[in-house]
């Protein structure tokens, strides 16, 4: 599987949902939960199968300030790709 | 320290139309007559979120046998619960599919015995092979994680390569390659069923293969079976570590096979709370931690993570539930499961099977 592309529309793979464990967020999919905190659930709250990737970079680029959009592009990449790989992500 | 319980595996009947010979299930089952009724396993599912639990596994039997599974389904999800359907797809015509989907279920984990329908039936005990076909196109369509599930024997095992690419083409998420577990009714036709060494290597490499050629396509799991594994599994993740089995009646159970070890007491979710069961019942203490263990896993560097390995395991294969797990090279008893080894290796014959009976 490819990284995701600018115009790749990244999203919760089927089955894969936001639930909560006390106060802190998951995301829960068959085998588990992985706890999403900070950046982490910055982007995957961006996910919503709407936005870009070009537009969640764009978001998160204005967010941070400065940051440099390639870096967090390459970032949220990673990432993406990561979760894809365990089927929690589809993009 | 009491640790917390993660996932409940719902046993919520026993009735099933399959008959396979490697069932999960206790040879003694559980009468319909004897089942939890809606209100008791909803009630059960809302104790369960409360002390923590995010993952619920619904299973049988054939879970779909019970007409309510609707209204289980959507009272785990109201309670807050991720919800597993663990089914042969006998019992789900396709309009009742989209119903369990709209309920609130997460994920379905359907079983195929077989990547061709005759020995699907052959193990099965019954025909559902092209249903199950049917159903897995059909869950395609939905909103909701698709697991498919593989068991894999000496029966079956030579043509790994072609089941793996059936599975395939049914698009799941992910892919369970299970090797048949030696208790209850798959112990009883063991030498039927237990693999040969070449054909576990076979099958290593083919998952292997599978694995890199579907990497973000398909996620396919298995594990080494316990006979061929040098070390014990960590069995339910460990005895009243992780996870609680209730079953059809109610009796909440460390896992699956605790009803056969002698002098274990089982309390029911009818007379007694969950979390009380979890954290105070004499079933979920007596093997917790490592108190109970002998020589040589008291000593052993591996204790903290296979925990002893299996205690139903170890009662059916040595007499005695307090040992180690014959499984581990490290056993005094390991030659009991070499020998088991060796007459896979030399049974050419087919011998007998023992069906998995009916429900009353």
């Amino acid at each position: 599987m490819p990284r995701p592309e600018h115009t790749s529309q990244p999203r919760l793979a089927p089955g894969c949902r936001w639930g909560t464990q006390g106060e802190q967020q998951v995301v829960l999919f068959p085998e588990g939960m992985i706890r999403v905190q900070g950046t982490g659930q910055n982007i995957l709250e961006l996910c919503d199968g709407q936005r870009t990737l070009q537009e969640i970079v764009a978001t998160l680029s204005e967010r941070y300030g400065a940051a440099d959009p390639v870096k967090i592009t390459d970032d949220v990449c990673s990432f993406l790709e990561a979760l894809q790989r365990k089927r929690i992500v589809d993009y | 320290m009491i640790p917390n319980l993660l996932a409940l595996i719902a046993e919520i009947t026993h009735r099933c139309p399959l008959h396979c010979v490697y069932c999960s299930n206790p040879v003694e089952l559980v009468a319909t007559k004897a089942e939890l009724t809606t209100a008791e396993w909803v009630r059960v599912f809302q104790e369960a979120s409360r002390l923590g639990v995010l993952h619920l596994h619904l299973t049988g039997g054939e879970p779909a046998a019970r007409a309510d599974l609707e209204e289980l389904i959507a009272g785990a999800r109201q309670a807050g619960l991720y919800t597993n359907l663990i089914t042969s797809g006998l019992g789900i015509p396709e309009t009742r599919l989209s119903k369990l989907v709209d309920a609130g279920l997460d994920h379905i984990q359907l079983s195929f015995q077989d990547s061709r329908a005759e020995p699907a039936q052959w193990i099965a005990g019954a025909r559902g092979h092209a249903y199950k076909l049917i159903l897995a196109e059909k869950i395609r369509q939905l909103p909701v994680a698709f697991t498919v599930n593989l068991v894999v024997h000496r029966q079956n095992l030579d043509h790994i390569e072609e089941m793996i690419e059936f599975v395939e083409q049914l698009q799941p998420e992910r892919v369970e390659i299970a090797h048949a577990q030696y208790y209850g009714w798959a112990l009883k036709n063991r030498d039927t069923l237990l693999p040969t060494p070449s054909q576990l290597e076979k099958c290593l490499r083919a998952v292997e293969a599978a694995q890199s050629r579907l990497a973000g396509k398909v996620r396919i799991d298995s594990v080494v079976p316990d006979y061929y594994a040098r070390y014990p599994k960590a069995c339910m993740g460990g005895w009243g570590r992780r996870l609680m089995l209730i079953d059809p009646a109610g009796q909440a159970l460390p896992c699956h096979a605790a009803g056969i070890i002698p002098g274990m007491q089982f309390d029911n979710v009818r007379e007694h709370p969950l979390e009380w069961i979890w954290q105070a019942s004499a079933a979920f203490q007596r093997f917790r931690g490592e108190e109970w263990m002998p020589e040589p896993c008291k000593s052993c560097d591996r204790r903290t993570e296979d925990f002893g390995g299996c205690r139903c395991q170890a009662l059916l294969l040595t007499g005695d539930a307090n040992a180690t797990d014959p499984v581990c090279s490290l056993s005094p008893d390991h030659h009991l499961i070499e020998t088991a080894r060796a007459i896979a290796e030399s049974h050419a014959e087919q011998v007998p099977w023992s069906y998995r009976t009916s429900v009353g």
